[in-house]
């Protein structure tokens, strides 16, 4: 059983990659504050990350019991990030 | 395509899918943890954005490109499995393998570079992870250009199961988002 006969428009995903990636790229160069920067750059990052996963992978296309398998380890991911926080919150913080 | 003899253990989804993923899921833990303490030593400490200024983000953009197209064109490879159309399989996959050793070459100049410009992985915590973290991507790469060729030798000669292509495929595209998040936490922060 594959993902069916129904295929996404590959080209159009393709473009849209390299796209982002010009874009995450040329905000890397923005003058001034680097928050927008770092904000532009995470974002264009997520949402390759999110093309390549819905489309290419086939995600947009499996059954919910599959994003189980993918959000599981997403979400361990998350409370280690939140475990490891306050270590640098901890060391961070003026003394 | 599953046989006939095995029952998938999650309806609509082959077997070998599931496995699929699901060593996926491990693997997404063993970056991620990787990426999680990276992120945060970094926002701990000051430097480190001093250190990756001396990455070349030319040559990584031109990675990330390379890497970026290496899974469309593993896909198109996807589609002309389905469609019986060897030719076009060899030539797709061909080009897949293609971008993975050319990503590899690539890395290995940045590599050769950086070692003489005197950032070895010792030279600081910015370059441990550094290292660490793109060495264990190339390592992938190479798994996936292994597994690539593998499927190459096999369906290349005769499309008999292009759920293999599909599956060859998932894990590139997660060694090509491993590297979407990678580029930018490395080089471009």
């Amino acid at each position: 059983m594959t993902s069916g006969k129904v295929h996404p428009n590959y080209t159009a995903v393709w473009l849209w990659l390299l796209a982002l990636l010009g874009l995450g790229v040329a905000a890397s160069f923005l003058p001034g504050g680097r928050t927008l920067a770092v904000l532009v750059i995470l974002a264009t990052a997520s949402a390759k990350a999110l093309l390549v996963a819905l489309n290419f992978m086939h995600l947009r296309f499996e059954p919910a019991l599959l994003y189980a398998l993918v959000l599981i380890p997403l979400l361990f991911l998350v409370v280690l990030a939140a475990v490891l926080f306050p270590d640098f919150v901890w060391h961070s913080r003026p003394r | 395509m599953a046989s006939p003899a095995e029952a998938p253990a999650i309806p609509g989804i082959a077997t070998g899918k599931i496995g699929v993923w699901w060593f996926l899921a491990s693997e997404i833990m063993l970056f991620g943890g990787l990426i999680a303490s990276y992120s945060v030593f970094r926002l701990g400490g000051p430097g480190w954005a001093e250190a990756a200024h001396h990455l070349s983000v030319p040559l990584a953009s031109i990675n990330t490109l390379v890497l970026l197209t290496s899974s469309y064109t593993v896909v198109r490879a996807f589609v002309a499995a389905e469609r019986g159309d060897v030719r076009a399989l060899r030539v797709y996959l061909g080009l897949t393998i293609l971008g993975g050793l050319i990503f590899l070459g690539i890395k290995a100049v940045e590599y050769t570079t950086e070692i003489r410009a005197g950032f070895p992985p010792a030279a600081g915590i910015f370059w441990s992870f550094y290292y660490t973290m793109t060495g264990l991507h190339a390592l992938h790469v190479l798994a996936g250009v292994v597994v690539n060729s593998i499927v190459l030798a096999t369906e290349g000669v005769g499309a008999k199961n292009p759920h293999r292509v599909e599956l060859a495929g998932l894990y590139w595209h997660f060694v090509d988002v491993v590297w979407i998040f990678l580029f930018p936490l490395l080089y471009l922060l």
